[in-house]
């Protein structure tokens, strides 16, 4: 709030020295006032145009904004939601949620978080200070995380990157925002993402100019206001013509969070030439053994590599949250495009994953390839779902897909639901899939030298998900190891 | 608001005399499944997952006229149905309607029972009611409750408990040529007993170019050790609209192989569900289809493994030129419990032309741990390195590739055992291959 005040106070003053603007300037100040006032209350329960008007107001939103949003409530409003998914769940009642809360109530040390939650942080090595952030515990006092952001958003200025909050990005940068927003996923997309168009509360903006390369990876961690994204989270990333950046989302900790819905759009253009890397470590709270609680993390991830020569490559890790919908996604618009998928997901208790990813081949020698790699345990369900499509224009494109399946337990289920439509008869398509269950020969051989069933267990499935972890950022790579070993702990025996 | 198509079924309904009504229970069925047609209609363009591929929209327009009034009197050539190394039993049907002076069915082998569904209605109805009075109540068997609603006629065939009928069964559906555009909708029941061994040809054959709408429904009961060898040959006329659907139930240790050739017909739906109830079973498919023109092939599997131990392999080839569409769905389920199953699918395709296209969709649903399972698909085209070497031995570009595309496709009927049933299978393939010779080498 004391930035957004003192911004405004800057602006009052630069639109005095102009008289036309001191009313535009001085009835911005009162909305600022305005929002103080709401915001120690949270919007009621409840979705309809009111709400989205008061909830663009509330973050002082342009009209073409607040218009946007509206526009995209209206489609939602004639959609349903989809049911085909191999999920089993209740119906939501998206009129008893509040879609603006003032920020939660924190627990104030971290004597008051969950002993369970901290026995986690402790077997992951997060460092305490981490611990503290990631249990929601107010982290205005850890000094080293916001140092470490003031140096990054420096360094990234330096290199004319620009890396933001997403409301930030439409007050600062209104007409990139306006060019790329929901070109690459529409409003009216999905039901799921016509309602996060409608009422996306923050996320991340990130705009790299022609021909740079990112100096550093961009995560969500390193932002100095990335505290609450919320429930409707909407990212926006741009790579210009030759540019390159490789962004990591989430972290790899458990998420202490008792929203219920996670349905955030993420959206990527890449111009020509340029590269984007996009990991995703996503460990929301996954209810616990009975199945009570957790996240529904429904989420549109959609990358177009607009450009001719551009790539765009999803990493992601699943192993957290109830149930999780969710298929990162490449339009190869371009020619010579590529376009790639890596996934692990894993699924315990009574935890639900439909994921997977689509490819859709358009421009000419276009090459995709997707490995994803399912793990199923306790009562878990797991499932990819995977499209392929070649259009009649896409001479000579290439995919290739991989999906394993691993099952650890008897009440698991795993599966796979691929789907290849070719229309072009030069294309190339692969598909191959297995499932198994680790087998008693290598447990055995692993038993017989001495290693533990557990550690048996985590070996087996290190290597079964060695081929994703490979393209993580090392440091991601390492805590995802770590972090499947949590999430598993229980599985076997 | 019905479709033309559905109104003109229902209307039809009204007035049509189906063997064995006036049987309470039947007629009850009857009319449920009706009510349950009319319902629901065809299924949409969006939002059934079965039917996604496959668009019943120009069908929907369309009326037809139930059954073929003059059905006996249609002149048929043999030459129609005439397969070498099937000469068993036959019953042929001409649109639907039985044709007993075109059939054989006299001097059955020991331990065969065959007859028409109509007459077994007429003797005893009782042991059929279980099948008739199934309801389809999925969203997506609008054919199935059309077909309970609707069905005049069928074979019923029984193979008593350890039975060897060495002949091949040959059941035929012919389309002839009509005043108008007909609709026949059939019913099959064939049931093996304990050990039981038969081996069945399904064959749908055309008598000149009848644009006819032909809906078969087909049970399969397969007890204790049964063994089942089936082998489908549709050559249907190019305007015709052929739903098939078979169901098969295999108990412990039986065993079922399928072998499918799938060539005419411009909108085509075959679907095969098996459920490898005991333990043991095992179903086995191979299929092969290959379409041209504006040909739409869509063929689904569905294999559903419940028992200990059960197997099933699958190898499905397809072939798209022209303008066709060719698609696959298959898609094998283990069950929770169905410990031990061993189960493959393999689905390859050639695209031949930049008109055509391929859809395949191989799913895999697993609910048990002790399975090995895989599937996998492709989409492409004939190898170029063997097209160069076939071409660098004098063999012209044409022939090189009905030669490849031959080659690929036939291994998926090589292990039919009718030696002389797969040569004349691999020769209505062969016969049906592009050979184009306008290209030039790519």
């Amino acid at each position: 709030m004391a930035t957004e005040r003192s911004d405004i106070e800057q602006q009052v003053r630069a639109a005095a020295s102009g008289n036309a603007r001191v009313d535009e300037a001085l009835n911005r100040r009162y909305a600022a006032g305005f929002v103080t006032d709401i915001e120690s209350e949270s919007l009621p329960p409840g979705l309809n145009e009111d709400v989205i008007r008061k909830l663009s107001a509330i973050k002082q939103e342009p009209e073409w904004m607040t218009e946007w949003r509206l526009a995209a409530y209206r489609q939602w409003t004639t959609m349903t939601a989809p049911d085909w998914a191999k999920i089993d769940l209740k119906p939501i009642d998206y009129q008893a949620i509040s879609y603006y809360s003032a920020p939660k109530k924190k627990p104030k040390s971290l004597d008051e978080v969950d002993p369970k939650l901290l026995e986690t942080y402790e077997k992951l090595g997060v460092p305490l200070h981490e611990r503290a952030k990631l249990a929601g515990v107010a982290v205005d006092a850890v000094f080293d995380s916001v140092s470490v952001a003031t140096t990054a958003r420096d360094e990234l200025a330096k290199a004319g990157v620009i890396f933001c909050s997403m409301s930030e990005a439409i007050r600062s940068h209104p007409e990139l925002v306006r060019k790329y927003l929901g070109t690459v996923v529409p409003q009216g997309d999905n039901f799921f993402a016509a309602l996060n168009s409608a009422v996306f509360s923050d996320g991340s903006f990130v705009y790299i100019p022609k021909g740079v390369r990112c100096p550093m990876e961009l995560s969500t961690y390193f932002r100095i206001n990335a505290g609450h994204t919320g429930q409707f989270e909407r990212t926006l990333i741009i790579a210009e013509e030759g540019s390159y950046v490789s962004y990591l989302e989430g972290c790899t900790a458990p998420m202490r969070d008792e929203n219920q819905l996670h349905a955030a759009v993420v959206e990527l253009v890449a111009l020509e030439r340029a590269q984007i890397k996009y990991s995703t470590v996503q460990n929301w709270y996954p209810g616990d053994e009975n199945g009570v609680g957790g996240i529904y993390n429904f989420v549109t991830k959609r990358g177009e590599c607009r450009g001719d020569d551009s790539k765009i490559s999803w990493t992601q890790v699943e192993t957290g949250s109830a149930i999780t919908w969710k298929y990162p996604s490449c339009v190869l618009r371009g020619d010579r495009t590529v376009g790639e998928f890596y996934s692990v997901a894993l699924t315990h208790h009574r935890q639900q994953a439909d994921t997977g990813t689509k490819m859709i081949h358009l421009g000419k020698h276009t090459r995709s390839k997707i490995v994803a790699k399912g793990i199923s345990a306790g009562r878990s369900s797991n499932s990819y779902r995977g499209l392929v499509k070649v259009e009649k224009g896409a001479e000579g494109a290439r995919n290739y897909t991989q999906c394993d399946s691993l099952l650890i337990g008897k009440q698991c289920g795993a599966h796979t639901f691929p789907y290849i439509e070719v229309k072009n008869p030069s294309a190339i398509v692969e598909h191959e899939a297995t499932t198994s269950k680790i087998s008693d020969d290598q447990m055995f051989y692993c038993r017989s030298r001495g290693i533990g069933e557990e550690d048996a267990v985590s070996m087996i499935v290190d290597g079964f998900c060695k081929q994703v972890f490979r393209e993580l950022p090392m440091e991601f790579a390492v805590e995802a190891k770590r972090l499947l070993e949590v999430s598993l702990e229980g599985a076997v025996g | 608001m019905s479709s033309p198509f559905v109104q003109a079924m229902v209307d039809a309904a009204a007035l049509a005399r189906l063997p064995g009504s006036g049987i309470a229970w039947l007629d009850a069925a009857r009319r449920e499944s009706l009510v349950a047609f009319a319902a629901a209609g065809l299924p949409p363009p969006r939002g059934v997952e079965a039917w996604r591929y496959t668009s019943l929209r120009p069908l929907e327009q369309r009326r037809f006229a139930l059954g073929d009034a003059h059905a006996a009197a249609r002149a048929v050539d043999a030459a129609a149905w005439a397969l070498p190394g099937v000469d068993g039993p036959r019953m042929v049907f001409v649109n639907g309607a039985f044709r007993a002076d075109l059939s054989a069915l006299d001097a059955l082998p020991a331990g065969l029972t065959l007859l028409p569904l109509s007459r077994a209605l007429a003797e005893d109805a009782e042991p059929l009611r279980f099948f008739l009075s199934r309801m389809y109540r999925a969203r997506g068997d609008a054919f199935a409750s059309l077909n309970s609603a609707l069905a005049a006629d069928g074979a019923v065939l029984r193979v008593a408990p350890g039975a060897r009928v060495a002949a091949p069964v040959h059941l035929v559906f012919v389309g002839a040529p009509a005043e108008a555009e007909l609709a026949w909708h059939a019913r099959c029941l064939i049931e093996l007993g304990e050990g039981a061994e038969l081996e069945l040809v399904e064959h749908h054959a055309a008598a000149g170019a009848a644009p006819h709408f032909g809906n078969l429904l087909a049970d399969y009961v397969l007890r204790e050790r049964a063994r089942l060898g089936l082998a489908v040959l549709q050559d249907g006329a190019a305007a015709a609209t052929l739903f098939r659907r078979a169901e098969l139930r295999l108990d412990a240790a039986a065993t079922a192989t399928l072998h499918a050739l799938e060539l005419g017909g411009a909108l085509v739906r075959h679907e095969v569900h098996a459920s490898l109830d005991g333990d043991g079973a095992r179903f086995d498919t191979r299929g092969v289809f290959a379409v041209r023109g504006r040909q739409h092939v869509d063929t689904r599997l569905h294999v559903e493994h419940r028992g200990r131990d059960t197997a099933g392999d699958a190898l499905w080839r397809g072939i798209a030129d022209e303008r066709a569409r060719g698609v696959f769905q298959g898609t094998i389920v283990v069950a929770r419990g169905a410990d031990g199953a061993d189960a493959r699918l393999g689905n390859k395709n050639l695209l031949l032309s930049p008109q055509a296209e391929i859809d395949t969709k191989p799913v895999l649903e697993i609910h048990a741990d002790e399975v090995k399972a895989s599937h996998g698909a492709t989409v492409g085209q004939l190898d170029e390195r063997s097209l160069f070497y076939l071409r660098s031995r004098g063999v012209p570009l044409a022939a090189a590739r009905s030669l490849l595309t031959y080659a690929f496709c036939r291994a998926a009927l090589d292990s039919l055992p009718n030696a002389p049933l797969a040569e004349h299978l691999g020769a209505c393939l062969l016969a049906r291959l592009p050979i184009r010779s306008e290209e030039t080498p790519p």
